[in-house]
């Protein structure tokens, strides 16, 4: 379709996220690292390699999670000075759809029922899911591996942002912190975002594609931008 | 002259149809002395409410355009503006919501937060108008002020705070506790005009203290004073709570609530307080306009009553006297007798009239301050002009109007209506520059064009009402467009020789594509091979040529015409001749440039209960529409999404019928878009069977 540099040189395909679906990734960070910019450019990978993603935001409104697309999209458009944005622009808006949940109103069943809808009526077919907001604190282990099967029925892909905080010290024997310490197994990814003394932010990768990783991969987020970047 | 701008406000009062706004104001007009009886909207004594002041409103019990007026309430001098509700009506309520600096807005307690009040609330944000909400109808059965509280947060994402609460509710509503005083208050007399405080009901306190401790919370932020009393648990003085409510909602971080009933006159004057306590006098409002002479650079305006004149004319009203424009100063004076210059037009007038307005009363004035709302005599302007003294040429609208996005043939039925008819058409023109009106050539019928159907429909009723001009209405036409998506060049000669003198101009250069603008005419000829006074006729020629594309005789847009060579003959060359060439030759290159149709799409929020939401998108899909998102809180669904407007005609049936009528919608133009390959064959072959039967 025109977009492989898009793809090629997206510093993220150092992660497999270009593999299987049923993946289940994740992104943790302390609040206001830029846990959603990555989530959003994960989305926009997706998009770019003709994929269809849902978004979901818990507690946030369709008008402010848009314009995080529409702010990525135009850090895109400028560092690859394409030539006809407009066209990327309508592809990216008919291939992603943003569903938001008051924070009381989400739960995994009426999220089940949400996606068979779309499904059924043949609306939009996802093959990704990024969840911003999931509550992790008071999530059990069993509500997960229910979204997890979900992912498999479904056939998709599904990215979820975490919290963590600087009081809370526990960490799981791979590194991760809490509130998601106990439950790290579920997950084929793993991203911390760690701000380093320099401003930018580290992005931490501890589990690409079920493997585990050292050192992370060298990427971080840029920290005026908040474009995913090599070092 | 009173010119203490801290105690001026300019408010609007906005609100979904059918919440009482007009009762409402009709209320605020009363207590503050303007009017000495109470009618209601759909009142038995036939007099309607005083600010409805045009016969369809009165009818339809909704209020269409924006009157303005004004009254005083303690040492403060309002200026209400009445903006419309609907968002059809889109110019009217952005140019309200210019004029004005704070806005009241309403909500009914048993309704709650609807679709119009979402749209209305994002217009609001848009233009940064700090506003008060008034749960109104709390004497309703069903009210619940604390349910709409809620919604206020969840839907609308304002910070929403009570600042009151209720005595009673639905039929037993007495009064409300006012949490910053700590007092019960009561509305005694027939019309409640006598105001009794008492101590809060001892059944209530608790309430009262928790409530006022979130209200605390919420505004301990904007004030150190405040926050300090918090924490040294000492009183907490009226004026000190005042203040930070005040600032927290100049900031826009805050949004008070307050309740009452305006039908049973309750909280109406506790409204009032807060509107002169918590919202903007103009000073506290940062104001921008275009200065031209700098390439419509922004330039803030200085409220100051010393420096040269801008003023805003926002309304324009054709009463018994003649036109009456309505204006809003935002620096300097206006006084009888001033000259002042109308920035779009470059005209000079003197200023004869003034009058302040009640709805359909007037007072004659002297003069005006700066940031005061006014209405002058025999000024000829459209509305949106802007007025300037001498040395300024400042505009504080820009000059961009959205074109129309829909149109309808309209027919007279006979004669005099003919002739009342082209009077409406020219006076609605000069009110709403987004309605327009034009006669195909063609056909020879009226088009008027604007921006949504019911805009259309309540212009046709003003026609019928106000001017008896009766007129037959055609089904209303999706405004298409074309534009070229490729550089092509043309190269063209136009010769005739059918005795006398002949005609002949070759005409060359290329069409492309112009991403910001409609039309763009670039000169590039050199050594006069077409002589200088050709070049507008080429100009002229090629605008023609827009106005009907060849695929469905839409107008052309987005398209930059650039000549660089033809010829001439001394003789046989003319104005016509060069006309025709620029004709033939835009002829020529347009089908090689790949002309594409494009369309307008609408932003469309549709909102109803959460079991009707795969339906709501089912229906959006058929419907060529592309969902953005959807919002769903515990019961209730909003989906957003962008659709062409050829495919919303019929879908308030439609959406009624899928929801059992729980469901309603509303839509904005959004922008325009290029037609899918299989709409755009279908459109091109009804424009070619069309010529074909002319």
């Amino acid at each position: 379709m025109g977009y492989e540099p898009l793809v090629q040189q997206n510093p993220l395909r150092v992660l497999d996220t270009g593999g299987e679906n049923n993946q289940m990734g994740l992104v943790m960070a302390r609040p206001g690292l830029g846990k959603t910019a990555l989530l959003v450019q994960i989305a926009l990978d997706n998009i770019f390699r003709g994929k269809r993603v849902i978004h979901v935001s818990i507690g946030e409104s369709i008008d402010k999670t848009k314009s995080w697309y529409d702010g990525i999209l135009q850090s895109i458009i400028q560092d690859y000075s394409l030539s006809n944005p407009q066209e990327l622009i309508d592809m990216v808006t008919r291939n992603r759809m943003i569903m938001t949940f008051k924070i009381a109103a989400f739960s995994r069943s009426r999220l089940e029922e949400r996606l068979n809808d779309l499904v059924l009526q043949d609306i939009f077919r996802p093959n990704c899911l990024i969840v911003d907001g999931f509550d992790f604190v008071n999530a059990d282990r069993e509500a997960l591996e229910d979204i997890r099967n979900l992912m498999e029925t479904m056939n998709m892909q599904a990215w979820f942002s975490a919290n963590c905080r600087r009081e809370d010290t526990r960490v799981s024997p791979a590194g991760v912190p809490a509130p998601c310490h106990e439950i790290d197994d579920l997950f084929d990814m793993i991203i911390l975002l760690k701000p380093e003394q320099d401003a930018t932010i580290q992005l931490d990768i501890i589990r690409n594609y079920g493997e585990q990783v050292e050192n992370g991969k060298g990427l971080r987020l840029d920290p005026t931008t908040m474009m995913v970047k090599k070092i | 002259m009173k010119n203490n701008l801290e105690k001026v406000r300019n408010i609007g009062i906005s609100a979904h149809i059918d919440s009482g706004k007009t009762t409402l104001t009709e209320r605020i007009l009363f207590y503050t002395q303007r009017i000495h009886a109470i009618h209601e909207v759909r009142g038995k004594d036939g007099v309607g409410a005083t600010m409805d002041s045009m016969e369809l409103e009165k009818e339809r019990g909704i209020t269409i355009q924006s009157a303005a007026t004004y009254c005083s309430w303690k040492d403060y001098n309002i200026n209400i503006i009445d903006t419309p509700g609907h968002v059809d009506f889109t110019i009217e309520v952005e140019r309200a919501l210019r004029v004005l600096d704070g806005a009241v807005l309403i909500l009914c307690s048993v309704g709650g937060v609807q679709s119009q009040s979402i749209t209305v609330n994002r217009q609001m944000t848009r233009y940064k108008v700090p506003r008060i909400a008034f749960i109104n109808k709390c004497d309703r059965t069903g009210a619940n002020p604390y349910r709409v509280t809620r919604q206020l947060r969840d839907k609308l994402d304002l910070n929403a705070v009570m600042i009151q609460i209720p005595i009673g509710l639905e039929g037993d509503l007495q009064g409300m506790v006012d949490l910053v005083a700590m007092k019960a208050v009561y509305f005694d007399g027939a019309q409640g005009e006598q105001i009794r405080t008492e101590d809060i009901p001892v059944d209530l306190r608790d309430e009262a203290e928790s409530k006022r401790e979130e209200l605390l919370d919420a505004v301990s932020m904007f004030s150190d004073e405040l926050m300090e009393a918090m924490l040294e648990e000492a009183d907490i003085p009226e004026t000190l709570l005042h203040d930070a409510i005040r600032r927290a909602t100049l900031s826009l971080e805050l949004t008070p609530v307050m309740l009452g009933s305006a039908y049973k006159n309750k909280g109406i004057q506790l409204l009032l307080d807060a509107v002169a306590s918590y919202l903007p006098c103009p000073t506290d409002i940062e104001n921008t306009a275009l200065d031209l002479n700098k390439d419509e650079s922004e330039v803030m305006v200085s409220h100051n009553p010393d420096d040269p004149l801008v003023a805003l004319a926002f309304k324009l009203e054709d009463g018994r006297y003649g036109q009456l424009t309505y204006i809003r100063t935002y620096q300097g004076t206006v006084h009888k007798g001033d000259t002042i210059i109308n920035s779009r037009t470059g005209k000079k007038t003197k200023v004869g009239r003034l009058v302040r307005m009640h709805a359909n009363e007037m007072e004659e004035i002297e003069g005006t301050g700066s940031g005061d709302i006014v209405a002058l005599f025999g000024i000829d302007c459209a509305s949106g002009d802007t007025f300037c003294s001498n040395d300024l040429n400042w505009s504080m609208s820009s000059m961009h109007v959205p074109a129309p996005v829909i149109s309808l043939a309209i027919k007279p039925v006979d004669n005099k209506a003919q002739i009342n008819m082209s009077k409406a058409l020219n006076r609605f023109t000069k009110e709403d520059p987004t309605f327009r009106t034009y006669v195909d050539h063609e056909t020879s019928e009226t088009i008027i064009s604007g921006m949504g159907e019911l805009h259309l429909e309540v212009y046709v009723e003003r026609m019928k009402r106000e001017y008896k001009a009766l007129v037959e209405v055609g089904a209303p036409q999706v405004a298409y467009r074309e534009t070229i998506t490729q550089r092509a060049e043309f190269n063209y000669i136009h010769k005739k020789q059918t005795g006398g003198s002949g005609q002949f101009g070759r005409v060359s250069g290329f069409l492309e594509p112009l991403d910001d603008g409609e039309y763009e005419f670039v000169d590039q000829i050199v050594g006069g091979v077409i002589p200088r006074e050709f070049i507008s006729s080429c100009d002229k020629g090629f605008q023609k040529a827009l106005e009907k594309g060849t695929l469905t005789g839409a107008p052309i847009t987005g398209i930059r015409v650039t000549i660089n060579d033809g010829s001439y003959h001394a003789v046989d060359s003319s104005d016509v001749a060069f006309q025709q060439a620029a004709i033939g030759a835009f002829r020529q290159g347009y089908p090689k440039a790949v002309p594409v149709i494009m369309e307008p799409i609408m932003k469309v929020a549709v909102e109803g209960p959460s079991e009707f939401q795969g339906a709501v998108m089912g229906s959006l899909n058929q419907r060529r529409g592309v969902i953005i998102g959807t919002l769903e809180e515990s019961n209730y669904t909003v989906v957003e999404a962008e659709m062409p407007l050829a495919e919303m005609f019929g879908y308030s049936t439609t959406l009624r019928s899928l929801t059992q009528g729980k469901a309603e919608f509303t839509m904005e133009f959004s922008t325009y878009k290029q037609v899918p390959k299989s709409v755009a064959e279908e459109l091109i072959k009804n424009f070619a069977s069309q010529k074909k039967e002319a």
